[in-house]
């Protein structure tokens, strides 16, 4: 990003990242932990959809994160289209508690790759760490997961708090880095850039003005 | 949002194909058509600015009061028949409500319980009747959960690490029948239960033995049903073991094709995995169900550790430990009674967010089997929400769409320019009808409102009887919709004036929460069902 202009640089990113995940392994209390520091012992199943926008800080840089959460129940289809619309990094959940919730992580994935590009930006969160005494999946069997789909992998409390932010910035920042030296991948979009809005591929958006701009910057930057 | 999109250029099949398959949607198409022929409608329809005009029986001057005891008291007549076939008494309720105080009677009639022509002596009857069937369909669930247990036990002490307490916690279910013997002492009205006899069958036998996909079923007649309703007094009343008794067939027209069949129940739980994942994710849902409901029922609210903590158990909740008792307790009757509702209905099973339809419903109905019933009532039509192949919901979308379209094409076209004229972003009012949106009271008095529209539409009122109202606004099955529509429509200045992406009014739709007013909302959908309904 150093070769950008000071024009640039007064810019801002917006990066939406979806948290996907079986029912109830904390996928809106991870949301509430990061964007509002907040945590509820008994929140309702989220319907549709929700996102929060966060901004965080990379390099000296405001970029903003929109995170979208959504139900755990595979049968909300009508959803699923929408929320993978322009997906550009995913934190895919289980909890630690429950192994049935790690063992549908394949499932999780592959609806992940079905509905977005290969290149999303993806970790395997192991959530709910703090309870150590129900632990059903092992921290090594999270670290061997995600390192056989190439993914990254982090174990997390909403409850505490541990680890949460770091969970996401692992995801922003990533996706910041690979923005930030797609010299390559800019030239590819270009190619194909009929198809590249519904493609799900990095989208580095202006605030406000959204996908034109965005379209826009992929064109002009760097 | 691509495939929602290609559904709206689908929609005229999919729409059509629901219209046959569904009785309630002919029903109203019927009924738009005698609407439509009737002397008043016609003259009431020749100028649309006229019909604009007309109060709605929403509107702040003629909002009337809610249906009072003494009111619904005198609604029937000597052997306990409401007068005049329910007229006067949906009337009532479409325009205010009911007093909460009189809900748990008057919610069986609007929900379709009870017949509105039925005698008390019918009425005892069917309760009876209802009861039994469901304390069938309850025990049925405790041998799948008990399969579905014994299998993880299996697992677990063939290699994995199981958790310490499990084991104790099997026990409790171990034991034959414990929710019979629990719920017989436990229910809020336990005097109006038979206690089971205890028997010693292992509860999961007959269903271990051979293929479990092919003795999984609820039908009737086999073996294993047998051996358990001849515990009950039902046994030799081939009647009772039929959950659509013909009486109510005949009496409810949409019956047939909007509940679930017996057919349906063994073709498609061939696999106790749909059930089980059911029973899992039921679990966890009830147990971080809200506490608004709390306030609502002081009896409820105030149920002490001991019986919370047998209910629980005797429906399998685990993780519950940390809750107060009225939580537990109503946890464990959202738990018995989606179980029961997922084995009625396979079709559906359970889907997320139903048990933000049933919270309301027990918090009124104390009994399970009747807010069992009830939730049956509810789900007729709100079970198309909840579809798999989601054909409900996108009818459902395109409605408010419709809607928008026709009452502001300014809107519509800037919706139109967001690529958000599928009106995605009021998916969740639709799915769980404003339960999200609105406080528990609100909810309440326009649910009551919708269901007293839908029972005057099954009960054919309209023709005569309500040629006033019919004109002012006719009974609507989308009235829901309309509401929803009216919604979006207050905030249409922000939306077009600030508002350049979906996720914008995605997010404006998420946070109406608390900022509704019911009775607005519904005068405003009254005045869009007035200007709109025969062109949607």
């Amino acid at each position: 990003m150093a070769l950008c202009t000071e024009e640039e640089q007064s810019e801002d990113y917006l990066f939406k990242v979806v948290l996907i995940g079986d029912s109830a392994v904390g996928k809106s209390n991870l949301l509430a932990r990061f964007a509002r520091d907040e945590f509820y012992p008994n929140s309702k199943s989220t319907i549709g959809v929700e996102f929060q926008t966060q901004k965080m800080d990379i390099n000296g840089k405001e970029v903003k994160a929109q995170i979208w959460d959504t139900a755990g129940q595979e049968r909300f289809r009508a959803v699923t289209s929408a929320y993978y619309r322009g997906a550009v990094g995913a934190l895919l959940v289980y909890d630690i508690s429950r192994r049935q919730t790690f063992d549908d992580i394949g499932r999780w994935l592959n609806e992940l790759h079905t509905h977005s590009d290969m290149n999303v930006v993806t970790i395997l969160v192991g959530n709910k760490s703090d309870l150590k005494d129900l632990r059903e999946v092992s921290t090594a069997e999270g670290k061997a997961l995600a390192e056989a789909q190439g993914l990254f992998f982090i174990e997390t409390s909403a409850l505490d708090s541990s680890n949460v932010a770091a969970a996401f910035q692992t995801v922003v920042i990533e996706i910041y880095n690979i923005l930030s030296r797609k010299v390559i991948q800019t030239q590819e979009l270009k190619k194909e850039d009929p198809a590249w809005m519904g493609s799900g591929k990095t989208i580095v958006l202006h605030d406000g003005n959204q996908e034109v701009d965005g379209q826009a910057k992929k064109g002009g930057c760097c | 949002m691509r495939t929602l999109r290609r559904s709206h250029t689908s929609s005229p099949s999919s729409s059509n194909s629901s219209s046959s398959s569904s009785p309630w949607i002919h029903l109203r198409s019927v009924f738009l058509v005698v609407a439509a022929s009737s002397p008043a409608y016609c003259s009431s329809s020749s100028s649309s600015s006229d019909r604009g005009r007309l109060k709605s029986p929403w509107s702040r001057r003629k909002r009337k009061h809610t249906l009072s005891p003494q009111q619904w008291r005198s609604l029937f007549t000597p052997d306990g028949k409401l007068r005049h076939g329910g007229v006067k008494f949906l009337k009532k309720v479409r325009s205010g409500g009911v007093d909460p105080s009189i809900r748990l009677e008057v919610w069986p009639f609007l929900l379709g319980v009870y017949n509105l022509n039925s005698s008390k002596e019918e009425r005892e009857v069917l309760r009876t009747q209802k009861r039994k069937e469901y304390e069938i369909l309850r025990r049925q669930c405790r041998r799948l959960l008990k399969c579905s247990d014994d299998s993880i036990n299996l697992r677990e002490t063939g290699g994995t690490n199981s958790s310490g307490d499990s084991g104790s916690f099997n026990q409790g279910i171990d034991s034959p029948d414990y929710e019979d013997v629990v719920s017989a002492r436990d229910s809020l009205s336990s005097e109006e239960r038979n206690p089971y006899v205890e028997h010693s069958n292992h509860p999961c036998s007959a269903l271990m033995e051979g293929d479990l996909g092919s003795r999984q079923v609820t039908d009737p007649n086999s073996p294993a049903f047998d051996t358990e309703s001849s515990d009950s007094d039902s046994s030799d009343d081939p009647e009772v073991s039929n959950t659509f008794p013909t009486t109510e067939s005949e009496n409810d027209p949409s019956k047939e094709d909007s509940s679930p069949s017996r057919t349906e129940v063994q073709s498609k739980l061939h696999t106790s995995e749909d059930f089980s994942t059911w029973q899992r994710i039921i679990r966890l849902d009830a147990v971080r169900a809200n506490e608004e409901w709390i306030a609502y029922s002081p009896t409820q609210a105030a149920v002490s550790v001991e019986r919370a903590c047998r209910s629980a158990e005797a429906v399998g909740l685990r993780d519950y430990e940390h809750l107060e008792p009225c939580r537990i307790f109503h946890a464990a009757r959202l738990v018995a009674i989606l179980e029961a509702y997922a084995l009625y209905d396979p079709e559906i099973g359970y889907c997320q967010g139903m048990s933000d339809l049933l919270s309301p419903i027990i918090t009124v109905i104390t009994d399970d089997h009747e807010a069992f019933w009830c939730f049956v009532g509810f789900m007729k039509k709100a079970r198309h929400n909840f579809r798999l192949d989601e054909v409900g919901i996108r009818r459902q979308l395109n409605t408010v769409s419709k809607i928008i379209k026709h009452k502001d094409s300014h809107l519509y076209r800037h919706l139109e320019k967001l690529e958000a004229e599928d009106c995605f972003f009021v998916y969740r009012m639709v799915i769980v009808l404003f339960r999200r949106e609105l406080t528990f009271e609100q909810t309440i008095g326009l649910w009551e409102v919708m269901w007293a529209n839908q029972a005057a539409i099954r009960a054919g009122i309209g023709k005569s009887a309500w040629s006033r109202i019919r004109q002012r606004a006719p009974p609507t099955e989308d009235l829901l919709l309309y509401a929803i529509a009216a919604s979006v429509l207050q905030r249409r200045k922000q939306i077009i004036e600030k508002y350049s992406s979906m996720d914008e009014i995605l997010r404006e739709c998420n946070s109406m929460a608390g900022h509704l007013d019911v009775w607005k909302l519904l005068d405003d959908a009254h005045n869009l069902v007035v200007n709109l309904h025969d062109k949607i």
